[in-house]
């Protein structure tokens, strides 16, 4: 599932009149490195609070993906072509492979998928719909038509302009995510040695 | 010997036949022709498995049958349903599953959310001991998540999210595949998608006839399928399709092979004889040995295996032989002897050639093969029948058999003169077989592996490797069994073992098992107990982090065997559990990519009520152990061997006369290293027979009474029948009876070759 955060941040750099998927799907393929902050909410039902935290993200177009929860306690998922780790404080690290748990790493596909600019997969496994909001603003509405995801999601929304802005995730179940995204940057284009041991693990 | 008291032989001999008629009309019936490619291989020797449970999986296992269907690319799954429509409309099929349909899905789901207490996986059992953090922790990094699909629903009928961390559990186990609407589908390099199915024979893989019909059967609705959808593809495996392609090797030799030698036999007996009469005798031996092996074997076994016929084909040969001993002799000396003063004459030559084969024969029976058991015992009383009746009843049969000289006189005459006078022959001859061998010997590998003895079909082997690629698993067959008097010691067994699989993967000594995840009532109640202890301190910390749940439910929920085996959650782990009428139980688990069987099975002996099963070594190191077992019964064979000569002729020309014999061995064993086979036990039982056979010719030419040039005669025609027997097993395209020709034809025909050199010195080259 954290692939799809891949697949939606990575339309993060747009120029400001891209108005069509393909060339927002052009787009990212050329950006090496971003780093960006988020903020997310999750409302849960049945739940007297929504649900916050926050931290920050980096994407390695050769790498992939790290994201560090920082608030309120410590999370750090990282994806990566083989494998997807999750790191909690005073835990064993959660390993899965294409190997031991094919079904959680199949949006790996979705994600490569991407990289090679192949609307096709995405279109198998979601129906599409692009809107331009006018002044470089779009809109893009993934609603999944294939199981599992759509036993789990009834949507997936992507906002922004230049970047990215926004994911709005509305589950089966009645609840929903919010993400925002912000101080998205594209320099320094290579890893720092700390970035680079976060994927060497 | 009196004329009378042979008269009366031949009678009683008569009666006896008749007996031995009656005997098989009232065996027949009682018997059947065993056509079980499994009863050819040694009992299995697991002393630390009972026999009912190793039985019982293997009959099991042995039925299933697994398919991969790959649709035209961009077809959907229409075409793996429609495969799985057209295998349920086949009779000889069972329990065909494919997909697993919604409403399955929904009460799998069920099964685990109702017992979730009492199926707690490793993780969250691990958690849970460390303390209450670990899991609320752990719950709170599934709650936070975005993608992980947590709903308020799920929380409030399970805090602990206890099912979400039990079906993460499973999931790990799929092997590298993925659901695809319900199927479980596996992608191959080239990004195509092949869906599972299974299914089960309805008759054991191993009966020859149905076995036969039913692979037809599967490959006409194979191309029926790939016709209805071009570019689809489809692997199958299953043991059924080995077994079948063994039989069908079987069959082919017994059809092509047994004719073949059989009338190569008898068109020889014709040709040198040009009369009618010495082929009738032939056939009337040959066919009073097969009733006489039949009727022993079928009195001592109860069955004749299909392949003890096809061997059977082989002592055709050397039946006949016997007989044309006797004609060659009567053809020869006919005017001056009378058929009783022939039989006289042959008798010592005739009784101990006859007991040097029998013996031969009957050391095949320490090999624990039931074939070659049954092939002892039938060559056994199969040539002693022959043998009887060309004595008892071929002075009266041959009185009307035209006399005339040896044919081929002159040839004879002077490669037994060349033996006498020539240097380069009596010397050269045998130093060059000797050269030979030594060079043959040099290039022989020795190899025990069970899987040399019969190489698979190219296609077969290819859908083998593609569903290893894709699955992940193997069909070598390699795995623990664990059992115990009750359920509930087979699965706290296996709890005790789980630990211990999981080091040895961690060391390399495999690369996976799979080992089904129910936990005994004992480990339900200690972690029912766990959860008690945890619970409050984890509602606790998920209340202080913002995260406030319900109180869970934390009644015992316990699962036992029963009730697991009914519902939906075991559907593709039913096969691994066995459980006895008296209640003893035993589950398997399958090993994959076994680096070290020898610590695998040191495993197995460390834990009580465990066996380590792995058939292939097991095989091979039985073979190993037989090869080296009957190496020294040979040594042991030529030294009695020895022995006699040196008793009977004394120096120098008792050890001459041992020098075919031993080449004859080596020759045999060179001819597979030129032929490129390995040494095996099945060369090992080859060359106890050249032993047996190679020593009939050192025997007529030694008969003090005997003529040798009708010796000569007796014995090229008695070489070439052998020669048209087992020589004709070199074409079998099963390697172990290829090889066993091979050895066989190479040595019988050194022997031949070399006999004229243990003939007394004052009789090589005489006239008669």
């Amino acid at each position: 599932m954290k692939a799809f955060l891949f697949l939606v941040l990575t339309f993060l750099s747009v120029t400001a009149h891209a108005v069509t998927l393909e060339e927002l799907q052009q787009r990212f393929s050329q950006v090496s490195v971003l780093r960006a902050d988020f903020a997310q909410q999750r409302t849960i039902s049945g739940m007297a609070q929504p649900l916050n935290s926050s931290g920050n993200l980096l994407i390695a177009q050769q790498q992939g993906l790290w994201w560090q929860q920082e608030k309120p306690f410590s999370l750090t998922l990282l994806l990566t072509e083989k494998r997807m780790v999750q790191i909690m404080a005073g835990q064993e690290p959660q390993v899965v492979t294409a190997d031991n748990n094919p079904q959680m790493f199949q949006f790996n596909s979705l994600l490569s998928a991407l990289f090679h600019a192949d609307r096709k997969v995405l279109e198998e496994n979601f129906a599409l719909d692009f809107k331009d909001l006018g002044k470089g603003a779009w809109k893009l509405v993934l609603t999944p038509k294939v199981s599992p995801l759509n036993r789990l999601f009834r949507s997936i929304t992507l906002n922004g302009e230049t970047f990215l802005n926004n994911i709005d995730i509305n589950d089966m179940q009645g609840d929903a995510t919010h993400i925002r995204f912000f101080n998205q940057k594209t320099t320094p284009a290579t890893l720092t040695d700390a970035e680079k041991r976060h994927f060497a693990s | 010997m009196h004329p009378d008291l042979h008269r009366k032989l031949a009678q009683s001999w008569l009666l006896i036949i008749a007996l031995m008629v009656a005997a098989l009309f009232w065996l027949l019936p009682r018997s059947q022709i065993n056509s079980s490619v499994l009863a050819l291989l040694p009992q299995q020797q697991t002393a630390d498995v009972p026999q009912a449970f190793s039985d019982g999986f293997t009959q099991r296992l042995d039925r299933q049958l697994m398919w991969l269907v790959s649709p035209p690319p961009g077809a959907g799954v229409q075409p793996a349903n429609d495969w799985l429509t057209q295998l349920q409309t086949l009779p000889e099929l069972n329990r065909i599953a494919g997909p697993m349909d919604a409403q399955r899905q929904q009460e799998w789901g069920a099964f685990f959310f109702k017992h979730r207490n009492a199926l707690l996986d490793d993780a969250t059992r691990q958690r849970l001991k460390s303390g209450a953090e670990a899991q609320s922790q752990w719950i709170l990094g599934q709650v936070y998540s975005a993608f992980s699909g947590v709903s308020g629903k799920e929380l409030a009928n399970d805090p602990l999210l206890l099912v979400r961390a039990s079906q993460m559990a499973q999931q790990q186990n799929s092997a590298g595949m993925t659901l695809d609407q319900g199927w479980l589908m596996a992608r191959d390099k080239q990004g195509r998608s092949w869906y599972l199915l299974h299914g089960e024979l309805k008759a054991s893989s191993y009966d020859i006839t149905s076995a036969k019909h039913t692979v037809a059967v599967l490959s006409a609705a194979k191309d029926a399928f790939e016709a209805r959808w071009p570019g689809a593809k489809v692997l199958g495996r299953g043991t059924i399709f080995y077994s079948n392609y063994a039989s069908q090797q079987a069959e082919h030799d017994l059809s092509t092979i047994g004719a073949a030698s059989v009338l190569g036999v008898f068109a020889l007996i014709l040709l040198i004889f040009r009369s009618v009469l010495p082929l009738l005798l032939s056939l009337l031996s040959v066919a009073i040995g097969a009733l006489s092996g039949t009727v022993f074997t079928l009195w001592i076994f109860g069955e004749i295996h299909v392949m003890t016929l096809v061997l059977s084909t082989s002592i055709v040969g050397i039946s006949a032989d016997y007989t044309l001993y006797f004609l060659t002799e009567r053809r020869v000396h006919g005017e001056m002897n009378s058929p009783q003063e022939s039989l006289k004459k042959l008798f010592p030559a005739l009784s101990v050639a006859l007991l040097t084969t029998v013996a031969a024969y009957l050391m095949l029976l320490i090999a624990p093969f039931p074939g070659l058991q049954q092939l002892a015992v039938f060559a056994a009383a199969g040539l002693s029948a022959a043998c009887i009746t060309v004595m008892c009843w071929y002075p009266y049969l041959s009185k009307r058999l035209p006399v005339g000289p040896a044919p081929g006189l002159a040839i004879i005459m002077r490669w037994l003169l060349a033996w006498r006078s020539r240097k380069a022959v009596r010397f050269g001859l045998p130093l060059l077989i000797l050269v030979l061998v030594v060079a043959g010997i040099s290039r022989l590998k020795i190899n025990d592996d069970i899987a040399d003895l019969q190489s698979l079909p190219a296609d077969l082997q290819q859908q083998e490797q593609q569903i290893a690629a894709l699955t992940g698993q193997t069909n070598d067959q390699k795995w623990l069994l664990v059992y115990g008097d009750s359920t509930e010691q087979t699965l706290q067994r296996l709890e005790a073992l789980r630990p211990k699989l999981a080091q040895a993967k961690e060391k390399g000594v495999i690369d996976g098992f799979r080992a089904l995840s129910l936990p005994s009532q004992a480990q339900q109640q200690r972690d029912l107990s766990l959860l008690r202890q945890r619970t409050p301190q984890i509602i606790a910390q998920l209340q202080q982090a913002g995260v406030t749940v319900a109180n869970p439910d934390l009644s015992a929920q316990t699962v036992d065997v029963p009730q697991w085996l009914n519902s939906v959650v075991s559907e593709g782990w039913r096969l691994l559990w066995l459980t006895l009428p008296d209640g003893r139980s035993a589950t398997l688990i399958p090993v994959s990519g076994v680096h070290d069987s020898a610590a695998m099975a040191a495993l197995a002996a460390s834990t009580p009520g465990a066996g380590w099963i792995d058939r292939k070594t097991e095989f091979s190191s039985l073979f190993s152990q037989y090869r080296v077992y009957l190496t020294y019964l040979l040594a042991l064979a030529v030294a009695v061997i020895a022995a006699i000569y040196l008793w009977r002729f004394r120096l120098p020309h008792g050890l001459v006369c041992l020098v075919p014999t031993l080449l004859s061995l080596g020759m045999g064993v060179a001819a597979l290293g030129f032929s490129g086979h390995n040494l095996n036990l099945f060369s090992l039982l080859a060359l106890i027979l050249v032993l047996g056979i190679g020593i009939n010719y050192t025997l007529f030419f030694t008969n003090p009474r005997g003529t040798p040039t009708t010796s000569m005669f007796a014995i090229f025609m008695a070489v070439v029948t052998t020669l048209l027997t087992f020589g004709m097993l070199v074409f079998s395209s099963t390697q172990a009876i290829s090889s066993f020709g091979i050895v066989l034809s190479a040595g019988i025909l050194t022997a031949f070759l070399l006999s004229p050199l243990t003939l007394p010195a004052k009789k090589r080259g005489r006239k008669k």
